[in-house]
């Protein structure tokens, strides 16, 4: 021990007024499966926080030595008030706990620290930093069950969420305080969707950016390191918060995870900051919901979900809100991912979530497997905020491209019979394929605003449709460096008046032809 | 359903029934509505009630082997706030807690226990 601490311990001592203050408290009657049945703590109430004594019969050298399986106390979350005690679910190591363990009410209501110095850290579902950075020096404290700001408190939705993938932001827009559920088979890229996301947020000024909160539930640890890891490289972990509760991690802390990423999210949005929440996935939320309710002994429903499973995500994503002037003019948006099997939307807890949310991109694996990515079905996904959350820019080059996909996707298969359509039908085939070549992204790339309003106006002003459809990846990648080699100016005047006027339009003609000619290698084999 | 049969038998008694009384009443109960065989059960669940009920109910005082005197008079005093003599507590020693005193049951903990103090300060020391 240091003179410091010895030091610091002389003084505690000099300044120290032993008191005996009564205690509430109960015994553990029983343990296993991450969950307790205490007798006693009659007064206690649900959701309160309860504390193990691990002290009780050690001697005072043990009882200072962090114990096997963890540092620091070892806390519980009380879900089940019943007749003869109470139930609980531990918040840690299980194998810490006991029968015959006293247990001390605390009074206090689960919360999680948050604050600007959370920025690109990873914390636990406790909100306790996992990443070996130290702990966080003054944290404000947010309540991790708290109900959602209400009608009054909120206004519409209108300021665009900017994905920076072209398929979302031209069709199926998100604007900052919604909540649009990704969903889709395994491996069919929402993860990246989200990710894609927050890394395109380094395009937005840093005073309207919003924090982004990605929370990982029931991932493996090495997917989440990955995650963290490409944040880094792109430049945008400095405005995210990783909450990790892994597949290793009880059940408990995967239920909380999502309502402590919603907590850390409401600390900035209640100061007037823009947040998004990426919840990844509510799938395993509901599962080790699942498992807990089922431990609880609360009765099984449909697919042995508890009763209350709608209610678990109702009120996660009811707090996703866009506040008043009055309250700030904060905002959370939400972006809840669902893993479907085997493309069965109908299925309990997807019909739950699709119908809480303000909308759904639907991810296919037919569609990634052909290679079309992001595999967003543009027929069955959708937006309810709508063009509401677009700049006046993107709703004037985006205006008819999903109704025209549509189209395409229903022609599509008369594609075999090539040679007896009509030259109408041909020409809206030859028009779509070429439209979906565009949408295609790669992962890891998002596009700025500016940039995705003047690739889409050149692929609805038909420059590609003398390009073959093969070669349209290469032309588009050729018009979007000679944009900006060239006529940057356009650029600028997009980014800066969020507009395409008619001049600039004209202008755009102008830069369209001139590209036609010098690239005639992609125009001369039609 | 026994549990909540020998809660039942376990409240009624508790508010000052007759407990002869009241088995027979449950018994002649159950033997109308032919459900005799659960009376094993329900002797059973009201056999653990009893035993959670006594186990919650016992006042444990634990004193260290320094100074258990005064320990003790220290530790009446709140006894007789809660309306207790000292003769109905179970008193244990406990070297472990230094000095000073733990009274523990009725869903209640008072720890003036030494050890308890020291862990106090060693946190408040190391913590920051």
């Amino acid at each position: 021990m240091d003179n410091t601490t010895v030091e610091k311990i002389i003084k505690e001592i000099e300044r120290y007024e032993p008191k005996a203050e009564v205690e509430h408290v109960g015994r553990v009657v029983s343990v296993g499966d991450g969950v307790v049945a205490i007798d006693g703590l009659s007064k206690a109430v649900m959701g309160e926080v309860v504390e193990f004594e691990e002290t009780k019969g050690k001697s005072l050298k043990d009882s200072m030595d962090p114990p096997a399986g963890g540092s620091g106390p070892l806390y519980g979350l009380l879900l089940n008030l019943e007749e003869d005690g109470v139930r609980a679910t531990i918040l840690g190591d299980s194998g810490r706990v006991s029968e015959g363990m006293t247990v001390k009410s605390t009074g206090r209501i689960l919360s999680v620290p948050s604050g600007p110095e959370l920025l690109g850290r990873v914390v636990n579902a406790l909100g306790e930093p996992i990443d070996g950075k130290g702990p966080f020096k003054k944290p404000t404290m947010m309540l991790v069950e708290r109900a959602a700001y209400g009608v009054i408190d909120r206004k519409s939705v209108s300021v665009p969420l900017s994905t920076g993938i072209k398929a979302i932001d031209a069709m199926i827009p998100i604007g900052r305080g919604q909540r649009e559920l990704l969903i889709g088979d395994r491996a069919t890229g929402k993860t990246t969707i989200a990710i894609d996301t927050v890394i395109n947020q380094k395009n937005e000024p840093e005073e309207t950016r919003p924090i982004c909160i990605y929370v990982a539930i029931g991932q493996k640890e090495s997917k989440t390191a990955r995650i963290v890891q490409q944040l880094k490289e792109a430049g945008a972990f400095d405005y995210t918060i990783v909450v990790n509760a892994p597949a290793s991690a009880p059940a408990a802390l995967q239920f909380l995870a999502p309502y402590s990423g919603a907590a850390i999210g409401e600390y900035f949005m209640d100061r007037g900051r823009d947040a998004l929440v990426i919840y990844d996935d509510l799938s395993k939320q509901a599962v080790a919901y699942r498992q807990l309710s089922l431990l609880l002994r609360r009765p099984p429903g449909r697919e042995a979900y508890p009763g209350d499973i709608f209610y678990l995500h109702s009120r996660l994503l009811e707090r996703a809100a866009c506040l008043s002037e009055a309250k700030g003019g904060g905002s959370l948006t939400a972006l809840p991912i669902i893993e479907t099997q085997e493309g069965d939307v109908a299925a309990y807890i997807p019909t739950n979530v699709i119908s809480i949310t303000d909308g759904q991109i639907f991810l296919v694996s037919d569609l990634f497997n052909k290679g079309v990515r992001p595999a967003i079905d543009v027929g069955i996904s959708v937006s309810r905020v709508g063009s509401a959350a677009q700049t006046k820019a993107m709703k004037s080059v985006a205006g008819t491209l999903k109704l025209e996909l549509a189209q395409f996707r229903e022609l599509e298969s008369f594609m075999q019979f090539a040679q007896d359509l009509d030259k109408v039908t041909a020409d809206r085939i030859a028009s779509g394929q070429r439209m979906v070549e565009v949408l295609k992204q790669k992962n890891g790339s998002p596009m700025p605003m500016e940039l995705q309003v003047v690739d889409l106006y050149a692929a609805v002003g038909k420059l590609y449709i003398e390009v073959p459809a093969s070669r349209v990846k290469e032309a588009e990648a050729a018009w979007l460096e000679f944009i900006s080699a060239r006529h940057n100016r356009i650029l600028e005047e997009i980014k800066e008046s969020k507009t395409v006027s008619d001049a600039l339009k004209k202008k755009l003609d102008k830069a369209m032809e001139e590209f036609k000619a010098s690239h005639p290698e992609f125009f001369e084999q039609s | 359903m026994e549990n909540n049969y020998a809660q039942a038998l376990w409240r009624m008694i508790a508010s000052g029934k007759e407990p002869g009384k009241v088995a027979r009443q449950l018994r002649e109960a159950l033997t109308r509505k032919g459900r005799e065989n659960l009376l094993p059960r329900i002797a059973r669940a009201f056999k653990r009630i009893a035993e959670r009920e006594q186990v919650r109910n016992t006042l444990t005082l634990s004193v260290s082997d320094v100074h258990p005197t005064h320990a003790k008079k220290e530790a009446k005093e709140i006894l007789k706030a809660m309306n207790i003599a000292l003769e109905d507590v179970e008193v244990r020693t406990d070297d472990e807690l230094i000095g000073g005193w733990r009274l523990e049951g009725r869903e209640s903990l008072y720890d003036a226990s030494f050890k308890k103090h020291l862990l106090e300060l060693y946190k408040r020391a190391t913590s920051t």
